[in-house]
């Protein structure tokens, strides 16, 4: 079917070039560097290994970014369902073929590399589910069986995920998902009647936890129980955050860091650097960055004119938020530790990598944003 | 047209929906990052005032609280050694900052050379940045306040109560005592205790302070604390008392140990070890040249130490238990009980011994350039005949002179708290095969039969096998006092018949007493009391033994042996001694365990008229002050 009024469609490579928001890639970039500089500083003042890598991995995500925003959106389209199917079948084969490290098996190893399944579904699900909403009429979105189908897409890579185990990622894909399933409109009576069963259920959720993240939870509660164990993470990032005061001891003069006080200070406490040396003022900053980030990726997913451009707009928008957000709480001690790096900021490679995957996504989306999704 | 209409209503639909969600969306975000800022401003504004301190003073600190080692005392309860209190001086990297400046302060303090400081600065950069260095161990109350007065000028630098072992009786006790040293890769690795790895930590090295290491070590204790960036302790959080080792109380006499020591030492390289044959209670042991572990525990140069190492008269060895010889003829006794035991020969057997013996093809001497006449068992120990024991051994076979040899305490260590004992060697075939990859020969068997070859045995193991032979026993060496109230259980006996012991002990008693016998240089001038034992020489070079002894290189010259029990009547001490390179155990051997059992009759006499022993103190260690 030909739609009648799209308001013309970017066909030259330029053209496509100009549509792609510069303004949107400038926050990720700025995060990005605020990310390379405190992980120079981190690593005490040497640019090597981390704060080089993280910039490399961010110049090749944005080389990934521009050349998924130029490709037409209908191919993504059709690789949605596919791209998912591939990727629950490599999760499904995590715990029977793979590769076991630090006490998790996530990893599939392929001629002597190695990499997540998880990572292919963070994009793929979102794909999945704006292709499904896109198809789906509004007449049927809230029928109980067209409810059940998105469901079961969530809750097989989170069962598969919370065997690894992976609690941050599980926690990703099902507020995500559910996300998307809010925003494309299922019935809001679904969510409440979900929120009470979740509540209910959260005594069976405990039980089922594994040894160390019950001992998280209780930590969480209590950091003092075991201070120089679980509970020593919260303690010294606060203490780093607290001490950077309102305006921080400055670059690179941060104690608890350059004494290796703070652990993990690459990766997931990263925030609690950067609080010791820029104080408040640095940690709002980053704090409103990321709010603008997802601001504009809201909006421009409120401008798309398909489903599935803004549900992938909308995908990309949640997922940084979700994961700036669980991050920032677990930091500052108000949520449990579950391993969830900062975006753009935190050291790591295939975060960072998906991420980029997942705004190309949804910079095509952008672009394309008021193309025919049917016919040519 | 129906269709495009249905088509531009469902999409508005859909839009109109998704905006009124996505600004839902929009709004929960905000709150949510809204939340988020609040607790950071919380953290970071309003409570800096609690953060700020914590961050730059404060951290928690587990210490592990080394145990105060346990003491080793004498069968009299005169300590041999113990602790001494000090004060150590430790500085841990991460807190001093500018270490080099923090180390020029100290040196005016301590006297400390240029070369030192960079000494320090290196391993303190080899090792992580919070672990402590010891930088002084002996330090004095001078100095210790001093420092204390400075600590703000001196961060990372901290004071500690230490103790120090002190050795009591230097060079007497030197080998059975033993000394502590620093702590080995090797032993961390074997050795998962906590305390292994505080600085300054000390593990014994050789005789009871290694045997007995466990026992005296003791268990360490923690202490949680909070410090200041300085090291100052604020507060102490939770503290575990270290458990201080237990003494150890040995079977020697200092002053009988110092007496033989007198003796020996006139020797340039010879052992003894004198065994009470009731008890297995070792009442000598004693090696020279000897050392004095005080020197070590003060510290060596490491050229000092290397010289100690490698010197050729190897002061560090002892005898005693790591020395392994081939025992000679003071074997004999074992090939005698062997082949009674497999019925080849009886004790009333005569044999022609013409100084040579003939088997395949070779020529084996007798150390009777003319021979010895015709020999029973009796004359033939008493003689030390050699041809008489070729043949008998001949007899036997290799593999019954093994067995009795082991079962008289031969060719194994003993499980028991003597450290670094040899096991020497009682060959048979089976050995022969695994070790050299070699056929058994005949002519082995033969020079087994009079303790040359590849027979080798260690001062204790000989000493223990008088023991059994004396009392007809298993008797087992031992260097720890049982408790006193622990029962004491007879040895087992050996289920050999006493016919044949009393021959061999007749045979053994005839070499001191009688004429005729190799060794009546060992005959106590008392009449009353009478010694048995038997001569040995070992070869060390088969070209030289023809020759005399005094003419010929110290170091080419033949090992004198000597085993002995006492009183022969009613057994109560055997005696193994070896002078290295002492020429004929006649000669050398026997005189010295005379004096030897004579001191040692003379000491057991004076101790019986003396006061009883005084009261051993009380295990615990004086407390700490403070």
């Amino acid at each position: 079917m030909r739609r009648m009024f799209s308001s013309g469609r970017p066909h030259t490579l330029g053209a496509r070039l100009w549509r792609l928001d510069w303004t949107l890639l400038l926050v990720v970039a700025l995060l990005a560097g605020i990310g390379v500089g405190m992980l120079t500083s981190v690593n005490g003042g040497s640019f090597q290994p981390y704060a080089e890598r993280h910039a490399l991995r961010f110049l090749i995500g944005l080389g990934i970014v521009i050349a998924m925003a130029v490709t037409p959106l209908r191919l993504w389209m059709r690789l949605a369902y596919p791209a998912f199917a591939v990727g629950v079948v490599l999760l499904a084969l995590v715990p029977l073929v793979g590769v076991e490290a630090l006490g998790a098996r996530r990893w599939l190893g392929i001629g002597g590399m190695t990499f997540q399944p998880s990572e292919i579904i963070k994009i793929a699900l979102v794909a999945a589910l704006a292709r499904y909403y896109h198809d789906l009429g509004p007449e049927r979105i809230s029928r109980p069986t067209w409810v059940l189908v998105p469901l079961l897409m969530i809750a097989v890579p989170v069962m598969l995920t919370l065997r690894q185990p992976d609690l941050g990622t599980a926690v990703l894909f099902a507020c995500c998902g559910l996300g998307l399933m809010l925003l494309a409109g299922v019935h809001w009576a679904y969510f409440t009647a979900g929120t009470i069963a979740s509540l209910a259920a959260i005594p069976l959720a405990l039980s089922r936890l594994h040894g160390y993240q019950r001992k998280r939870l209780e930590v969480f509660f209590d950091p003092d129980r075991d201070p120089l164990g679980a509970g020593y993470h919260i303690t010294q990032a606060k203490i780093a955050l607290g001490s950077g005061g309102v305006s921080g001891k400055g670059f690179m003069q941060g104690t608890q860091s350059q004494l290796d006080f703070v652990p993990e200070k690459h990766t997931d406490f990263i925030l609690a650097i950067l609080g010791e040396e820029w104080g408040f003022v640095g940690t709002a900053a980053v704090l409103l960055l990321f709010a603008l980030l997802v601001t504009m990726a809201l909006v421009a997913a409120l401008r798309a004119e398909s489903q599935f451009a803004r549900l992938v707009i909308a995908g990309f928008a949640l997922t940084v938020f979700i994961y700036a957000a669980i991050n920032m709480a677990m930091v500052t001690g108000v949520a449990p530790v579950v391993g969830v790096p900062l975006p753009l900021i935190s050291y790591g490679g295939t975060n960072m990598i998906t991420l980029m995957i997942s705004l190309g996504l949804a910079m095509s989306a952008h672009v394309h944003a008021r193309d025919g999704l049917y016919g040519d | 047209m129906t269709d495009i209409w249905d088509e531009a209503d469902r999409e508005r639909a859909l839009a109109r929906t998704f905006t009124r969600r996505g600004l839902l969306v929009g709004l929960g975000q905000a709150a949510v990052f809204a939340g988020i800022g609040a607790r950071l401003y919380q953290l970071q504004v309003v409570e800096r005032g609690r953060y700020v301190p914590l961050a730059d003073q404060n951290r928690l600190d587990v210490q592990i609280l080394a145990p105060v080692r346990g003491r080793i005392v004498d069968s009299t309860g005169l300590v041999l050694a113990d602790n001494e209190e000090g004060f150590r001086v430790i500085l841990t990297p991460a807190l001093a900052g500018d270490l080099t400046s923090v180390l020029r302060r100290l040196s005016h303090i301590l006297p400390m050379s240029t070369e030192k400081r960079q000494q320090l600065a290196v391993r303190a950069r080899r090792q992580s940045r919070n672990a402590p260095l010891v930088i002084a161990s002996d330090v004095t109350f001078e100095q210790l306040a001093e420092i204390n007065l400075l600590a703000p000028e001196l961060p990372g630098v901290r004071t500690e109560i230490t103790w120090k072992r002190r050795y009591c009786e230097g060079e007497t006790m030197g080998h059975v005592v033993g000394y502590i040293g620093a702590v080995v890769k090797g032993e961390l690795d074997a050795d998962d205790d906590p305390v292994l790895r505080v600085p300054g930590m000390r593990t014994g090295k050789t005789g009871i302070e290694l045997a007995l290491e466990k026992e005296l070590r003791g268990k360490p204790g923690t202490e949680r604390t909070e410090v200041d960036a300085r090291g100052r302790t604020m507060r102490a959080l939770a503290r575990e008392e270290p458990q201080p080792g237990r003494d150890a109380r040995l079977t020697i006499d200092t002053r009988l140990q110092r007496k033989v020591l007198a003796r020996l030492a006139r020797e340039r390289q010879a052992a003894v070890v004198a065994l009470d044959v009731e008890t297995g209670a070792v009442k000598v042991m004693a090696s020279v040249p000897t050392f004095d572990p005080t020197d070590l525990a003060a510290g060596l140069s490491s050229r000092t130490w290397r010289r100690l190492v490698t010197i050729a008269s190897r002061p560090m060895l002892n005898r005693a238990v790591s020395g392994v010889y081939p025992p000679g003829s003071t074997f004999k006794m074992i090939t005698a009980l062997a082949a009674l035991h497999a019925n080849v020969v009886t004790p009333k057997e005569h044999m022609a011994c013409g100084g040579a013996f003939e088997f395949a093809g070779k020529t084996f001497r007798c150390w009777s350039r003319s021979g010895h006449g015709s020999v029973d068992l009796h004359r033939a120990i008493r003689e030390s005949c050699d041809v008489y024991f070729y043949e008998i051994a001949r007899r036997a076979g290799i593999d019954a002179i093994a067995d009795m040899a082991r079962h008289l305490g031969l060719g194994r260590t003993y499980p028991t708290e003597i450290a670094l004992q040899k096991a020497g060697v009682i060959p048979d075939p089976d050995w022969k095969r695994q070790t050299l990859a070699k056929q058994w020969l005949g002519g082995e068997t033969i020079l087994a039969g009079i303790g040359q070859g590849y027979v080798a045995a260690t001062p204790l193991q000989l000493a223990v096998m008088t023991a059994r032979v004396a009392t007809g026993r298993m008797v087992m060496p031992t260097l720890l006092q049982p408790e006193p109230d622990a029962a004491h259980e007879e040895f087992k006996s050996l289920g050999l018949e006493p016919a044949w012991l009393d021959v061999v002990r007749a045979g053994m008693a005839a070499v001191v007493n009688e004429d005729g016998g190799t060794g009546r240089g060992a005959r106590l001038e008392d009449d009353r009391v009478r010694l048995a034992g038997k001569t040995g020489t070992s070869q060390v070079n088969r070209a030289s033994s023809d020759r005399v002894q005094s003419e010929i290189d110290w170091a080419q010259r033949d090992h004198a042996l000597f085993v002995a029990y006492f009183p022969y009547d009613k057994p109560r001490y055997a005696v193994a001694a070896i002078v290295e390179h002492g020429g004929g155990g006649g000669a050398t051997a026997a005189p010295l365990v005379r004096e030897i059992a004579e001191t040692i009759l003379a000491h057991d006499a004076e101790r019986q008229s003396e006061v009883p022993p005084p009261q051993l103190p009380s295990a615990a260690p004086p407390k700490r002050e403070g």
